[in-house]
């Protein structure tokens, strides 16, 4: 009997992951080539999100093209509003009066807290942990109350124009925004207790996936991921953009590059957004929101390439003007784009269970990556 | 080391090979012939000196007389930027793939050579990226593009 066993003819095998799978957060088609339950080799097939939204940029003015950059990456899309109107002002060298851009430092930072704790809770979900998904939820619903208070949107915001906002923020805003910080960072405090030193979390995350520095900033991965292989390296910081210069706070970053390392970078990084939403709350100052820009904006004739750090990592806009009220060219940069590409060197050898572990970890957006 | 000093590197060593052109934020930029791109992209990536360790974007644009490749590099050692930019004809825009100097090109390089037709010699993995697996309508990016439901919007005076 035993004799027989061993003669069993065993072989390798496709299996397809995806499109439609609970872990891969979007659509996205994972062709595995698998040994067993272990991971030889892998294709990501992506493009079944892809909207062409740099086509339609060429086809629309740059202030129509705002709301369709919200739906680049829903999840985060103040940074979207931001990097595309901030290209635009390094273009036709508009002036962004202060206020709007400590406004706008605040929305952007709170979205970061959203995104990531979308991200947490997913992960954590992904990984059999269902309570840390409920807790995330719960605190991002207050982020987006704020939101809908200012813009009236929830997820897709179109707030940010060329040259600063589309509107104030209401008088009581400061004082709420003040209360959700008090109220979040303890809340921090309470994911990490379930999930940082818990021992079923620590197996599943502790030594899994690693991706070493080199092949991480030769594929181009930016980010928390990229912060996770021990590089300290964040625009914010590096390259300060907006009024960043003005306030404290910490770049996080991790030595192992596992998948716990980019976890903990992530939950680092919620609270130092936090610290720096408390700072810009506490001296916002008094003028207007926006400069005024003319009807049928025309910005000059010329090639800008402008990047800021979302959540995903880099975000950039090339845009080419012909100096007409359309741009010319648009292409997007996405953080998650990059950071896909490494997902095949980094999951290979591990098991497919571990595959759930190191995709969730490396936070792509689908829409984000096909555009 | 700033902007100037990153041209004069390369000058002393390609001189008649660059040209000047301008992208706001991310100076120098300069247009490379193309048939020396490999050997400044080479050098670009190499030289203790400049050591542009992140291939941070890549894009393509269609002109009215030329196609343009861009490159957009950043050394994470130096914290130095330098834009590079090829020119391609219109007839046969072929260019060779810089994958091997930045893997992280293989997914930019998909992408435009699927929606500009712009062939890149020498890629390892030149499948298509984006579009639909039947796709047989050209290359939607380029300006004379005339996809089945695609309608301009009306021009603005």
């Amino acid at each position: 009997m035993s004799q027989e066993i061993s003669e069993l003819h065993t072989e390798e095998f496709f299996v397809n992951m995806g499109p439609q799978h609970p872990s891969t957060h979007g659509v996205l088609r994972l062709l595995l080539k698998m040994d067993g339950e272990v991971v030889l080799d892998m294709v990501p097939h992506i493009g079944y999100l892809h909207r062409s939204l740099e086509k339609i940029a060429e086809n629309r003015t740059y202030l129509q093209f705002i709301p369709f950059t919200d739906r680049i990456d829903y999840v985060s899309a103040m940074f979207c509003n931001q990097s595309f109107c901030m290209a635009v002002e390094k273009l036709a060298n508009i002036p962004v009066p202060e206020r709007a851009e400590y406004i706008r430092v605040i929305m952007v930072e709170l979205n970061r807290i959203a995104s990531h704790l979308i991200w947490l809770g997913t992960f954590s979900l992904d990984l059999g942990a269902i309570t840390p998904f409920l807790y995330c939820f719960r605190e991002r619903e207050m982020i987006l109350d704020l939101f809908e208070m200012t813009c009236g949107q929830r997820m897709t915001f179109n707030y940010m124009r060329v040259g600063g906002l589309s509107r104030d923020i209401l008088p009581e805003f400061v004082s709420k925004a003040k209360e959700f910080v008090n109220y979040f960072l303890p809340r921090v405090d309470e994911y990490e207790d379930i999930l940082t030193n818990n021992p079923i979390f620590l197996s599943r995350t502790k030594g899994i996936g690693i991706l070493d520095q080199k092949t991480a900033i030769d594929q181009g991965v930016t980010g928390p991921s990229l912060r996770g292989t021990g590089l300290k390296w964040d625009l914010r910081k590096e390259e300060p953009y907006s009024v960043y210069h003005k306030f404290n706070f910490e770049i996080p970053t991790a030595k192992n590059s596992d998948v716990w390392d980019r976890y903990i970078v992530r939950i680092r990084e919620m609270r130092e957004s936090a610290k720096i939403v408390r700072q810009v709350l506490e001296g916002i100052p008094e003028g207007p929101v926006k400069t005024k820009t003319p009807a049928v904006f025309k910005p000059p004739e010329g090639e800008v390439y402008s990047r800021i750090e979302a959540p995903r990592g880099e975000m950039g806009f090339y845009i080419v003007s012909d100096g007409s009220p359309k741009p010319y060219r648009v292409k997007i940069r996405t953080g998650s784009f990059s950071n896909l590409t490494v997902l095949p060197i980094i999951s290979r050898g591990w098991k497919i269970a571990d595959l759930v572990a190191i995709f969730g970890s490396i936070d792509v957006v689908l829409p984000e990556v096909d555009r | 080391m700033n902007s100037e000093d990153i041209k004069n590197i390369l000058n002393q060593k390609f001189a008649d090979k660059l040209k000047e052109a301008k992208i706001t934020g991310f100076e120098p930029s300069l247009i490379v012939e193309k048939d020396s791109l490999i050997e400044i992209c080479k050098y670009a990536r190499e030289s203790d000196s400049l050591l542009f360790n992140l291939l941070s974007c890549m894009s393509g644009a269609d002109y009215a007389d030329r196609f343009e490749v861009v490159y957009l590099l950043f050394s994470f050692t130096h914290k130095h930027k330098l834009s590079l930019k090829v020119q391609l004809n219109k007839e046969n825009p072929e260019v060779e793939s810089v994958t091997s100097i930045w893997q992280g090109a293989n997914w930019y390089e998909r992408e435009i050579a699927e929606l500009f037709g712009i062939k890149f010699k020498n890629h390892p993995d030149p499948r298509p990226i984006l579009l639909p697996e039947n796709w047989n309508e050209g290359y939607p990016m380029r300006k004379d593009w005339e996809g089945k439901d695609f309608k301009r919007m009306p021009e603005f005076k």
